[in-house]
């Protein structure tokens, strides 16, 4: 296999845009192709999860490469729901990989708020167990609620624990000029005081408002090419060293352990042992927290603390920037926001941030290697990546 | 008549499904995929819960409890509560009703009650 | 104008018990106080007002639009029976509520105006609305309509409102919603918050001077070509407007 390393990054703001999906697509895509110094490509994919049903287009990659004017090259849609950015990465990777091609754009967009939150949330349901599931009224709020009650219950985690890591994230996003929301909570404001109930509802039991990510608009680009195509960009050297992926029963109840998220631990595994590093050699890791008890879950799974410990660490301040090892320093998904199709490649394009060391103000020192953790349907479907920045 | 949920079980290792799946994942041979359909067992044990505020759109209801169950015989299901103050570990028993209605179309599942 | 007509255009108010101010801490730390505002404040307010009438997003321009004309009218004694509450951080103004009263069984609500968002400023500010109709002026029901999406999710939804279809709001003659005082007692609990009295401190802060929104909704950057590019996928619209704001 080849070596293959990121040459380009984009992304536009997650929040609320007011733009045709296939801009929201095309622009970071074009700010790929000026930061790489690129001008063609051999291959196109486009992660994006609900243009068919929510925005009523199809063939999304066939607009978007038109819109950016490389063709002839090769388009590709890819949708795995909202691991279709880390997926669509994946298929980029292999691509560069076997020799096929030599330059892929990957690029990952939604666009949600064209339908109300309702809806939205719907049509992210629909990933859900359909004769199982669903027909229930089941949400990914609602298992994210039960996996939550559970977790609790078994390893002593508490609502504060799962406020700390909502103030940790919005924190971390007042320093990211791309994230959804720019505003700094308090645990008081969020949990202590009087009006606590109020302003942080609940959602899911025991989940609240402030437990969940937001319904966000954007889009992100990765450009990966070929170790000689590299060389002569003179760009910082981040090799997509590792790749994992790993799925798990399509309904949660069938899972021995519903505190267990198998798939994350495999894929992780996958991912660590491509790359050749252990879990603790990581200095950035951005993790999938769609809901604040994910985060929690998934840095044990992943093998930064070990079961049941990642809510103690949490509180040392382990996960903060400057910590052990900072999770989420661009917010993560419940501050930056959660473009479903676009998220795995919004995080891949915050930590090649890291690893370039120009993420300003919110920089984890000396960063060499990064993981991403990218969390399809309630785990049934994960993506885990590593890159390592090479001198 | 009595209504119930099925779960398939395997016709060669008997190992019960529920949902439905093409390969039967205990024996996980590829050169069978038969199966008997058998109800799923009724009474259990709640496992987890939650209290969803803000239902799906086409509920016309404030508050979905949901939960899952862990049925006699080991089998785990998903489906509706309608229980005052769910507790882990609680007796449920399910009875097969409307859960939702999609137009003219209505769904049956499982809801919950205490035991 | 001779005084003796204005005094004809001018009816006359009942008076009104006074909404005591309150306060409540929001999801950032910070404290933000309602308190009732009087006719000579609101021309400190309106400037801010006036901006988000050209906001065309969320209903924004034509709420502000109204607002404006009903915080002017109460300024000028043209509506009768009105009272203004108004939210404020440190002093900012950050939500601006109305209503009238027209009779001493039923309010009417006008405007929530929210120029902060994301806090659920409003959503304080309206329930301190309905406050002051049930509680302190002891109301049997308040009319409402909503303008926007999100204040029918926020109102009729949330505080499950009772349909009055039969009566027409005085916003547009639309059909009305009311909250009843035992819908009012169902939701005290969930929705409506706040501390009292107010901390000197916090309340002369307030008192001393209505400042601007640090950050209020701000329109699309081109109005129009947003809302063309929804019916133009090509985005010929947008590459217009950026070629207007110099560049991408």
């Amino acid at each position: 296999m080849r070596e293959v390393y990121v040459a380009g990054i984009g992304i536009t703001s997650f929040t609320r845009l007011e733009y045709p999906l296939v801009e929201i697509a095309a622009y970071p895509g074009l700010m790929a192709l000026r930061d790489s110094g690129l001008k063609k490509i051999d291959q196109l994919y486009v992660a994006n999860m609900g243009s068919g049903r929510v925005n009523g287009q199809t063939g999304l990659a066939s607009a978007v490469v038109d819109h950016l004017s490389l063709t002839p090259a090769g388009a590709v849609t890819i949708e795995n729901g909202p691991a279709s950015g880390a997926s669509a990465i994946k298929e980029g990777f292999m691509a560069v990989a076997s020799g096929m091609h030599d330059v892929v754009m990957v690029i990952g967009a939604e666009r949600m708020r064209e339908v109300n939150q309702l809806e939205a949330t719907d049509f992210v349901a629909t990933l859900t167990h359909p004769l199982a599931e669903y027909i229930y009224g089941v949400t990914l709020p609602s298992l994210a609620g039960m996996f939550a009650r559970l977790y609790m219950e078994k390893y002593g985690v508490t609502s504060r624990h799962l406020a700390m890591v909502a103030v940790k994230n919005h924190h971390n996003a007042m320093d990211n000029f791309y994230a959804h929301l720019h505003e700094e909570i308090t645990l008081e404001g969020i949990l202590d005081s009087p009006e606590a109930s109020t302003n942080n509802p609940y959602v899911a039991d025991p989940l609240r408002f402030y437990d969940m990510c937001p319904v966000s608009d954007g889009g992100a680009c990765l450009i990966l090419v070929s170790a000689d195509v590299m060389k002569k960009l003179n760009k910082p050297m981040i090799r997509l060293a590792g790749i994992g992926q790993a799925t798990d029963t399509h309904a949660v109840h069938e899972r021995k352990d519903p505190t267990y998220l198998f798939a994350v631990r495999e894929a992780a595994k996958k991912s660590f042992a491509m790359a050749g590093v252990k879990p603790e050699d990581v200095d950035v890791a951005e993790l999938h927290d769609a809901f604040t008890i994910l985060e929690i879950a998934e840095s044990e799974e992943v093998g930064f603390f070990k079961k049941g410990e990642g809510h103690i660490a949490l509180e040392k301040g382990e996960t903060k920037i400057g910590g052990k090892i900072p999770i989420n320093p661009s917010g993560g998904l419940k501050a930056k926001g959660h473009p479903v199709g676009a998220t795995g490649v919004g995080q891949a394009h915050e930590i090649v941030l890291q690893l370039r060391g120009e993420a300003k103000k919110r920089q984890v020192k000396n960063a060499k290697i990064g993981f991403t953790c990218n969390f399809g349907g309630f785990g049934n479907n994960v993506v885990c990546l590593t890159f390592i920045k090479e001198k | 008549m009595e209504l119930n949920i099925y779960a398939y079980k395997c016709k060669r290792c008997g190992h019960i499904h529920y949902p439905y799946k093409t390969i039967c994942k205990n024996c996980g041979e590829n050169d069978h995929n038969e199966f008997d359909i058998v109800p799923l067992p009724k009474k259990g044990k709640l496992l987890t819960y939650t209290t969803l505020y803000n239902p799906p759109s086409d509920y016309e209801v404030p508050t979905l409890a949901l939960g899952i169950v862990e049925l006699e015989g080991g089998h785990r299901i998903t489906g509706q509560l309608n229980i005052k103050n769910p507790k882990i570990g609680m007796n449920v028993e399910g009875k097969v009703e409307v859960v939702r209605k999609e137009a003219y179309n209505k769904h049956l599942g499982m809801v919950f009650y205490q035991a | 104008m001779s005084i003796d007509l204005e005094k004809i255009l001018r009816p006359v108010d009942m008076v009104l018990p006074e909404f005591p101010a309150k306060y409540m801490t929001l999801s950032n730390g910070q404290e933000m106080v309602v308190r009732q505002v009087n006719r000579d404040e609101i021309p400190d307010i309106l400037p801010h007002v006036e901006k988000l009438m050209h906001v065309e997003r969320d209903y924004y321009h034509i709420v502000a639009a109204r607002v404006y004309a009903e915080l002017l009218a109460y300024y000028t004694y043209r509506v009768q029976d009105e009272y203004v509450l108004a939210a404020q951080v440190d002093g900012e103004i950050v939500a601006v509520v109305n209503g009238r009263i027209v009779n001493p069984d039923i309010g009417m609500s006008f405007h929530t105006l929210s120029m902060r968002r994301g806090l659920r400023v409003g959503a304080h500010a309206f329930a301190a609305k309905m406050e002051y109709h049930m509680d302190i002026l002891k109301q049997k029901e308040v009319l409402i309509v909503a303008e926007s999406p999100i204040g029918f999710r926020r109102w009729m939804i949330e505080y499950k409102l009772e349909k009055r279809f039969h009566i027409p709001h005085e916003l547009g003659g639309c059909p009305s919603w009311s909250l009843t005082r035992n819908l009012f007692d169902n939701a005290r609990n969930t929705l409506v918050v706040g501390r009292r009295p107010v901390p000197e401190k916090l309340l002369a802060k307030a008192h001393d001077a209505i400042l601007p929104p640090t950050d209020p909704p701000k329109p699309p950057e081109d109005l129009l070509a947003a809302t063309r590019s929804m019916l133009d996928n090509t985005g010929t619209s947008l590459i217009d407007m950026r070629r207007k704001l110099g560049g991408m």
